[in-house]
């Protein structure tokens, strides 16, 4: 749980500016719903690359390891191998 | 090809006829031929006209994401005689009334995610009759002649774009558009809050597709993948060049993941890519471009500022063998007025190089002499591509437009061989990306916010965007207030490309004895 609820706060506090009227699913695309850009995207991978302490490589930077807060989270998990 | 071909409808019917099967644009497995394309164009355009819903020379906004649907509206607008007035699919409902009042715009053609914002703008827009409604598989839809059914939002009519193209169009009910008709309308940011509204004639569009296709040798055989939206002029000249030589536009609605691009790249066998500072920046620095074999990239175009020396390099060693294009141009010149010949680079990194095909540009000092070799001064360019004008805004044309010769605010110099280097802006506006921002906007809704006293909004460098937007804030008796409730009132009214990165909160302004803000003051940090 914590990988996600990390990423939510991180999420909502940067991106949504503490706005928690319209929730954020666990499943919701970022891309989809407009709440991360290109560079916006490079600012969460620099996040959990030093939160979770990964290396997150050029080629993992694709939608299914990132475009949602379960899909990050598993990768985390994928990653380091930690419990989440 | 004949005369058809110097209007954009004209565009479209030569390509048609030439290469029926040829794929103009493909999406995802969505592939559209030039004859189901123009088909169904002819279609929505015949609608347009015999509803009485569009008029020759009716305003018409378009709101919808690069998609087959873009090109369906564009061209079935533009074939009733339409102006096209191109809007972001990002836009909040003040962004909408803001473009859509300012030209009058009878008709409308969006998609389900912007009815929220296009219901909300609606109460403020008079003149706007008729709403169209665009699906995820409109161009392919074939219902045989099933009479629209008009549904009704915010008390206006509404259509589906599905039904408005199903019905029998044919060439001939196309508009045949005269050269110097509008053709489109394109807003820009520009020093004032209000976006101008850039009147370009089909003359201008054509004139300009012409020379774009002559410089970068485009062909039928050309499949650019694009990323840059179609509703900016860059992304518009895409659209433009390849529908003229009968080539394919690949379109992905997103660059938030390059590594999907670069994979749509491969599978397609992209022969270009169009790209503004940021795009290769991020392709270079993170994405998986070194591990892509791109054999089919025969160019790459980069406009919207200059590659600087270690990015060219780079880009030359990961992508060998593929020409590297560095462009210069405004909305209101069209889209492109200079271009550096990719064999000039590794000589002359930094410029934008020399006026397109059909452009004359002179550089003239602010005493309004021609500038000598090195000297400083403003970029001025003459051509079939200049603009006739802002829309409604006869002091601000005439302060730019000069018969037609465009002042475009640019500073720059020319070494001694005549290529151009900019060095320079005199205007505030900022450059974030593929965007161009107008501060003002931004400041008048931070301002809307009761506890701001004064704000000033700025430019920061950013080495990935170019620059980023700061907003420098004083509140009423320099109460602490939360940053994030700034930040989410911009959210709740700006798209998100236009959100200040970071709010400096500041006792005071520094100010010009006439109270003006010294903005170059304010630290880019």
């Amino acid at each position: 749980m914590e990988v996600k609820s990390e990423l939510r706060r991180f999420i909502v506090e940067n991106f949504l500016f503490g706005n928690t009227e319209s929730p954020l699913g666990d499943d919701d695309s970022f891309m989809q719903k407009g709440i991360l850009d290109s560079t916006g995207i490079l600012e969460v991978v620099s996040f959990i690359e030093e939160k979770f302490g990964i290396a997150v490589d050029d080629q993992d930077l694709v939608p299914e390891n990132l475009d949602s807060i379960n899909n990050i989270s598993a990768f985390v998990s994928r990653k380091s191998g930690a419990k989440v | 090809m004949g005369r058809d071909s110097m209007s954009l409808p004209g565009f479209l019917l030569a390509s048609a006829s030439r290469y029926p099967g040829h794929e103009v644009v493909v999406q995802g497995e969505r592939r559209i031929s030039y004859e189901l394309l123009a088909r169904k164009a002819a279609a929505v355009a015949s609608f347009l006209r015999s509803e009485g819903i569009v008029a020759a020379g009716d305003r018409v906004g378009l709101c919808i994401e690069n998609s087959p649907e873009y090109l369906l509206a564009y061209f079935g607008i533009l074939a009733a005689g339409g102006v096209v007035v191109p809007v972001s699919n990002q836009a909040t409902s003040r962004g909408l009334e803001s473009v859509l009042k300012d030209c009058g715009t009878t008709a409308l053609i969006t998609q389900k995610s912007v009815l929220k914002a296009v219901s909300e703008a609606i109460p403020g827009l008079p003149a706007l009759k008729t709403v169209i409604v665009a699906g995820k598989r409109d161009v392919e839809d074939d219902r045989s002649g099933k009479a629209p059914a008009a549904g009704s939002i915010a008390g206006r009519r509404q259509y589906t774009l599905a039904e408005v193209g199903a019905g029998n169009g044919v060439d001939s009910a196309m508009h045949r558009a005269k050269p110097d008709d509008l053709a489109m309308i394109i807003y820009t940011s520009g020093t004032t809050a209000a976006p101008k509204g850039v009147m370009l004639t089909h003359r201008n569009l054509v004139a300009n597709a012409e020379s774009i296709v002559q410089y970068l040798k485009l062909t039928d055989a050309d499949r650019v993948m694009v990323v840059l939206p179609f509703y900016y002029s860059y992304g518009n000249s895409l659209l433009t060049t390849h529908v003229l030589v009968g080539g394919t536009l690949v379109v992905e609605t997103s660059f938030m993941y390059p590594n999907v691009v670069l994979e749509r790249m491969v599978k397609e066998h992209a022969t270009g890519f169009a790209g503004v500072p940021s795009t290769f920046a991020i392709l270079l620095n993170r994405s998986n471009i070194r591990n892509c074999r791109l054999p089919a990239l025969r160019y790459v175009t980069q406009a919207g500022g200059a590659m600087s020396p270690a990015h060219a390099r780079l880009l030359s060693e990961v992508l060998p063998g593929t020409d590297i294009y560095i462009m210069y141009g405004q909305t209101e010149a069209t889209a492109r007025l200079t271009y550096l010949d990719p064999e000039d680079l590794p000589r002359k990194y930094g410029s934008i190089g020399k006026a397109i095909p059909g452009v004359k540009i002179t550089l003239v000092t602010e005493h309004g002499t021609p500038a000598a070799s090195g000297e400083t001064g403003e970029i001025v360019a003459e051509g079939d591509n200049i603009m006739a004008g802002y829309w409604n805004r006869a002091e601000e044309t005439a302060n730019v437009l000069e018969g037609n010769r465009l002042h475009t605010g640019d500073l720059a110099r020319a070494d001694e061989e005549g290529y151009l280097f900019i060095v320079g802006r005199n205007s505030e506006m900022i450059k974030s990306g593929a965007h161009r921002i107008s501060p003002k906007e931004i400041e008048e809704v931070i301002l809307e916010i009761p506890d701001i006293h004064e704000t000033a909004v700025v430019g920061a460098s950013d080495e990935i965007l170019g620059e980023v937007i700061h907003a420098y804030v004083v509140t009423k008796d320099n109460r602490p207030i939360d940053p994030r409730a700034i930040l989410l009132h911009c959210r709740n009214n700006l798209p998100p490309y236009k959100l200040p990165k970071k709010v400096h909160f500041v006792a005071s302004l520094p100010k010009t004895q006439s109270g003006k803000v010294k903005k170059h003051e304010l630290p880019r940090v």
